[in-house]
């Protein structure tokens, strides 16, 4: 069996579609773990002993499982207590959820290795905790978190091929429904990782190159 | 003083412990307002601690500490705050905002602190900047600029909130040799044409003389000796001074 760019061409707007679908779920799971990941960073922060405890419980949880399992559990165990979401808010939620747990962990670290003269500045010149947080923790945090916090959301972008098994039209459902449907897999697989990678690197580099934007100062 | 006003600085009796290491053991020292005090003595005397413990960064373990008359040791949190708006501090490492202009930096405190408007706290921002020498840096990060520009702009920072006390913690210490000067300069500046009250840490003995009214000896906690710069460091009544003195000056 050889490549046949006929076939390849033909499959290309279903995958590029795919591709489409890909990018809507990784930029709404995205935004979803960077927010969440924040919102259990501060709140951990701040919570008394037993919430900090349920907190971390949490993140342990979605980082100690395999996406698989929480995703079927999400999508088959789910509707049995009345709960049933569609596809793509299963994928969203889950791989939200769980990048969220690993960001937290980002935006946690961030808190912990400021060094101490920013809080002390913060005091000295008697911000209240509220400016203190907003205008300078956190946005430190995130520009010192910059590369890591980047380099999830490629994860993200790269695990919704998970998603292939519930059935959102991602990029590897779209190859894999081409491929049955006409029994020739190599191009559509050989596509299928050949996009992955095209729209992978560009991010790479961007995000390194706005690493290395953040390390000179100012933004 | 009697019926005067309240010391800008009171420190009565006031110990401080990190873990087992002992800081500070009973230690006590009046600042009067407008005067200018520099703190000197071996590294860990105890001196920054001092200074933290005025800014309400530390507690003292025992003790009491009074700013302009009020005790900050037993006080509400929201207490506190308002006695530290009388507070400025400048520290070695600068600190300033990296992330924010140099103009954002002097504006932030004003506008939530002063709660000034926009136009109002840049106003004031440029004004001090102009008064450090860097107005032309207003829009520059803090990363793009030397040492000695960062630190004028710390202490330009401090004293936009006008502060009644200003506590300067080894504010040269980071810096190359040949921009200690500018930094001085403006402290110089500042203690000479205001009625601020100094209290300083510092290793330029040339300067502690200058421009201090007082120096105070400190060595293990303590205060060893307080003196007028010139008794100090020509006559120092106490060995351990007389041994400090010829170490630093011998460099």
């Amino acid at each position: 069996m050889t490549w046949d760019w006929q076939y390849a061409w033909s499959i290309m707007p279903a995958l590029l579609s795919g591709v489409r679908e890909t990018f809507v779920v990784t930029l709404a799971a995205g935004a979803l773990a960077l927010g969440l990941g924040m919102l259990i960073a501060v709140a951990g922060w701040f919570a008394p002993g037993r919430v900090k405890l349920l907190v971390r419980g949490f993140v342990e949880l979605a980082r100690g499982l395999p996406i698989l399992v929480l995703l079927f559990f999400a999508f088959y165990a789910l509707p049995q207590y009345g709960v049933v979401l569609s596809p793509y808010t299963t994928g969203v939620l889950v791989l939200g959820v769980v990048y969220g747990a690993y960001c937290s962990e980002v935006y946690r670290g961030g808190i912990v290795s400021l060094p101490r003269g920013m809080w002390d500045a913060c005091a000295a010149l008697n911000l209240p905790r509220r400016t203190t947080w907003a205008r300078v923790i956190l946005p430190m945090v995130v520009r010192n978190s910059v590369g890591a916090l980047g380099a999830y959301i490629i994860v993200i972008y790269k695990q919704t091929a998970l998603l292939v098994t519930i059935g959102v039209p991602v990029l590897l459902t779209t190859a894999q429904t081409a491929g049955y449907a006409s029994y020739r897999y190599l191009e559509p697989y050989t596509l299928a990782g050949v996009l992955y990678l095209l729209l992978n690197l560009p991010s790479m580099w961007m995000v390194r190159a706005l690493e290395r934007r953040v390390a000179r100062g100012g933004f | 003083m009697a019926g005067s006003k309240p010391p800008a600085l009171d420190f009565r009796g006031v110990g401080k412990a990190f873990g087992d290491t002992v800081v500070l053991d009973d230690f006590t020292l009046t600042v009067a307002p407008g005067e200018t005090v520099t703190l000197i003595g071996p590294s860990g005397s105890g001196k920054t601690t001092v200074l933290r413990l005025a800014m309400l960064l530390e507690r003292p373990d025992r003790g009491d500490i009074r700013v302009l008359g009020e005790s900050i040791t037993n006080v509400s949190a929201k207490e506190s705050r308002r006695i530290a708006r009388n507070l400025g501090m400048v520290f070695q490492q600068f600190n300033l905002f990296p992330h924010m202009t140099i103009l954002q930096n002097l504006d932030l405190a004003q506008r939530t602190v002063m709660r000034l408007g926009r136009s109002a706290a840049s106003a004031r921002s440029i004004e001090h900047l102009e008064m450090v020498g860097l107005r032309d840096k207003a829009d520059c990060y803090p990363l793009q600029l030397s040492g000695g520009q960062q630190q004028r702009v710390a202490l330009a920072r401090a004293l936009t909130l006008r502060p009644k006390v200003l506590l300067l913690d080894e504010i040269t210490s980071a810096l190359d040799p040949e921009l200690v000067g500018e930094v001085l300069e403006v402290v110089r500046k500042v203690t000479a044409e205001t009625d601020i009250t100094t209290l300083l840490v510092t290793h330029e003995m040339r300067f502690a003389r200058d421009i201090s009214d007082r120096v105070v000896m400190m060595d293990e906690g303590r205060v060893i000796e307080e003196a007028p710069p010139r008794t100090l460091f020509t006559k120092p009544s106490s060995p351990r001074t007389q041994a400090f003195i010829r170490r630093v000056l011998d460099h």
